[in-house]
């Protein structure tokens, strides 16, 4: 007995060694990547990949990895490959923040792409930040992105300017004095909210507000409190279009049928507006809408379609995260991949011509430029004419 | 005073989805003594089986919430057999069949997802289907009526089952203990299974009326359930007109909140209803 037992002691003392020293050499090899010029060049990518968000997800995804294909088929960033590690952020903080932990400490990127939404993209960037790694979201709008870390850049203007644009155009143009209000508790809405209200009651509006959870599935007392405020319009402002469309049902059983307002997450979904066609006529909203007779942009939805089978959607979030891929290809070429000198150059991106237009990051990391006004007619979106 | 009546109309929708939730999770609680979260999920599962026929097959509307039905209680009947069962018979502790049901909600809410994709849906075929009634200036739609009367027959008709069949006062027996009621020759198995059909079924209609009025999403079984847990405690556990009485409760405080205080309470609420009861009438209104 006792000689197989050391027999047996002594096996295990032989596989722990082999374990630990290959382990070591292969490790060590990888360890030793983001010096040696030839392995793959490894981009961190975080977004909603599951829940109601993944409406935005899987797209973003799915063109992020187009660019990528591409750039690989052509040679990939001097001579190297680009690989993406794609990690799911569940469009909240929390999950963010553990997608970033594992991007930054296990895979040791040099670059984020993401978060898609500002509630996973602000707990990113501090980890990111810490850890020296560069951060470019797609499409986070929170106006508490604003400056946020020299390491956090965006092609996507802050809602500062969406909320600028809906509150001015509610006050002067249309004549609303009184809006009501239901948020979602997220910080996309919470952002958003803060401006309309702070333009709005400037110019000397009032708003009512209502926040929802975002597991809230039965709004009709808040809508019945809401309408009993007898507002001159309902701004709805929530993070995805399924608790829209929840809302736009509920107040039609509830014969409520105001001025709406729509925030640029629900006027992106195209079955939104088409399913609440009647309801939704004239309703009042703006989107960051990139030029669609940009021949990027249209090489982008044709590749799509051939590649996915659908169409593109969400175009005001997707170009710019295709953008995104070759501006770090662009910054890769030109400083290397470092995730500081990519911080730093990331400031220098001017007239940059992508998908989405012509990319100017200014030295608060925001896309320069911004949303554009558009009203809703017969389930699609028009530019607004006063 | 429009506003106090549609919010009196609020709560009694709301309260109707509550009381079948716990009208069925009463009846199963009563014969197997375990807080059965996979009933959340089967629930749902009964709303993605009429999404299926009604919406993605086509069928006709009656007869795909009646397949729904049958398919939820068949669900129930299938966990309990190959699941809880063979726990059950090993003697296994309520806290085992508790973590065995957390794994069956799990496991649903995995496949629910892949089926039929984790976003939003809801039964109704577009919007403005439903034909909606004026009541004293308060607005109910169609749909949402026939949901409250079905609830309303449910309550009665199982009242009615386990006061005066023998099957309900087999189910009766297990319910004060299942060792004496197979000591005197009552078949508990085969009642167990029976239970956790009808049950389950029950729950199915839930999960249909929750997809026609708020919509499907595979998560949201957990949160119908804990609705109705918390029903059946404020009405008294195990009592069928006790848990109706608590889930019209529970949809009042929770509507007369979001008005008086705000909505983003309105779970907050449930949650205090929850723990005053527990701690100062924990048999609830109508004990058993």
């Amino acid at each position: 007995m006792e000689r197989v037992n050391r027999g047996s002691a002594l096996m295990w003392v032989i596989v722990a060694l082999v374990v630990v020293v290959g382990g070591f050499s292969i490790l060590g090899g990888k360890g030793g990547a983001p010096s040696t010029e030839t392995g793959p060049i490894k981009i961190g990518v975080i977004g909603p990949l599951t829940g109601d968000a993944a409406i935005y997800g899987e797209p973003f995804r799915n063109t992020v990895q187009l660019a990528i294909d591409e750039i690989n088929a052509t040679g990939g960033i001097g001579g190297r490959q680009v690989e993406a590690i794609y990690e799911d952020g569940q469009c909240n903080g929390k999950e963010g923040a553990n997608a970033a932990q594992k991007l930054v400490n296990v895979d040791k990127v040099q670059a984020i792409i993401g978060g898609v939404c500002s509630g996973e993209t602000l707990t990113v960037v501090p980890i990111a930040e810490k850890g020296r790694v560069v951060v470019v979201s797609p499409s986070a709008s929170s106006p508490a992105l604003t400056g946020i870390s020299p390491y956090f850049f965006r092609p996507y203007p802050s809602d500062a300017s969406q909320g600028n644009v809906l509150a001015n155009i509610a006050y002067t143009d249309k004549g609303w004095k009184k809006v009501a209000v239901i948020q979602e508790q997220v910080d996309y809405a919470v952002g958003l909210y803060k401006v309309f209200n702070q333009v709005f009651s400037g110019l000397g509006g009032k708003t009512v507000k209502e926040e929802f959870s975002s597991n809230v599935t039965d709004f009709r007392s808040v809508l019945t409190k809401l309408k009993a405020e007898k507002p001159d319009a309902l701004f709805v402002l929530t993070q995805t279009a399924a608790s829209t469309q929840r809302i736009l049902k509920q107040m039609e059983e509830l014969n409520w049928k105001p001025q709406i307002i729509l925030d640029e997450a629900s006027a992106g979904d195209k079955e939104t507006l088409t399913t609440y066609k009647s309801q939704l006529e004239g309703a009042l909203t703006s989107e960051f809408i990139p030029d669609l007779s940009n021949a990027k942009l249209q090489k982008l939805m044709s590749d799509y379609k051939a590649k996915y089978g659908t169409e593109l959607p969400y175009l005001g979030y997707m170009a710019p995260a295709y953008d995104i891929v070759y501006i770090l290809k662009d910054g890769i070429a030109s400083v290397g991949y470092n995730g500081e000198k990519l911080a730093t150059w990331s400031r220098t991106i001017k007239d940059w011509q992508g998908a989405s237009g012509s990319v100017t990051i200014s030295s608060d990391g925001d896309r320069v430029g911004g949303y554009s006004s558009e009203v809703v007619h017969d389930g699609k979106t028009e530019p607004y004419k006063k | 005073m429009d506003i106090a009546i549609q919010i009196a109309l609020n709560a009694l929708i709301a309260g109707a989805i509550y009381s079948l939730v716990v009208l069925g999770f009463n009846l199963l609680y009563s014969t197997s003594r375990f807080f059965d979260l996979g009933y959340g999920a089967i629930a749902i599962a009964g709303g993605y089986a009429v999404l299926y026929f009604y919406k993605l097959l086509g069928l006709e509307l009656w007869s795909s919430i009646i397949l729904g039905i049958f398919i939820a209680g068949i669900l129930g009947f299938c966990i309990e057999k190959i699941i809880y069962r063979p726990l059950r018979t090993r003697k296994a502790s309520s806290a085992v069949l508790l973590i065995a049901s957390l794994g069956v909600l799990t496991v649903i809410q995995a496949v629910l997802a892949i089926l039929f994709t984790s976003q939003f849906q809801t039964l109704g075929r577009g919007a403005g289907e439903s034909r909606t009634f004026e009541i004293f200036g308060g607005a109910i739609t169609q749909t949402q009526s026939i949901i409250l009367i079905t609830a309303l027959v449910v309550m009665t008709a199982l009242g009615l089952v386990l006061k005066y069949t023998l099957f309900g006062k087999a189910v009766k027996a297990i319910a004060d203990d299942e060792e004496v009621a197979s000591i005197v020759g009552i078949n508990s198995e085969r009642m167990i299974g029976i239970v956790f059909f009808i049950g389950s079924a029950i729950g199915g209609m839930a999960g249909i009326a929750t997809g026609f009025d708020t919509g499907l999403q595979p998560t949201i079984g957990l949160s119908l359930l804990l609705k109705g847990v918390i029903a059946a405690i404020v009405g008294g556990i195990g009592n069928v007109y006790g848990g109706v009485l608590g889930a019209f409760l529970l949809a009042i405080i929770e509507n007369l909140g979001a008005w008086q205080f705000s909505g983003e309470w309105k779970d907050a609420i449930a949650f205090i209803v929850l723990v005053v009861f527990l701690l100062f009438r924990p048999q609830g209104i109508l004990p058993k």
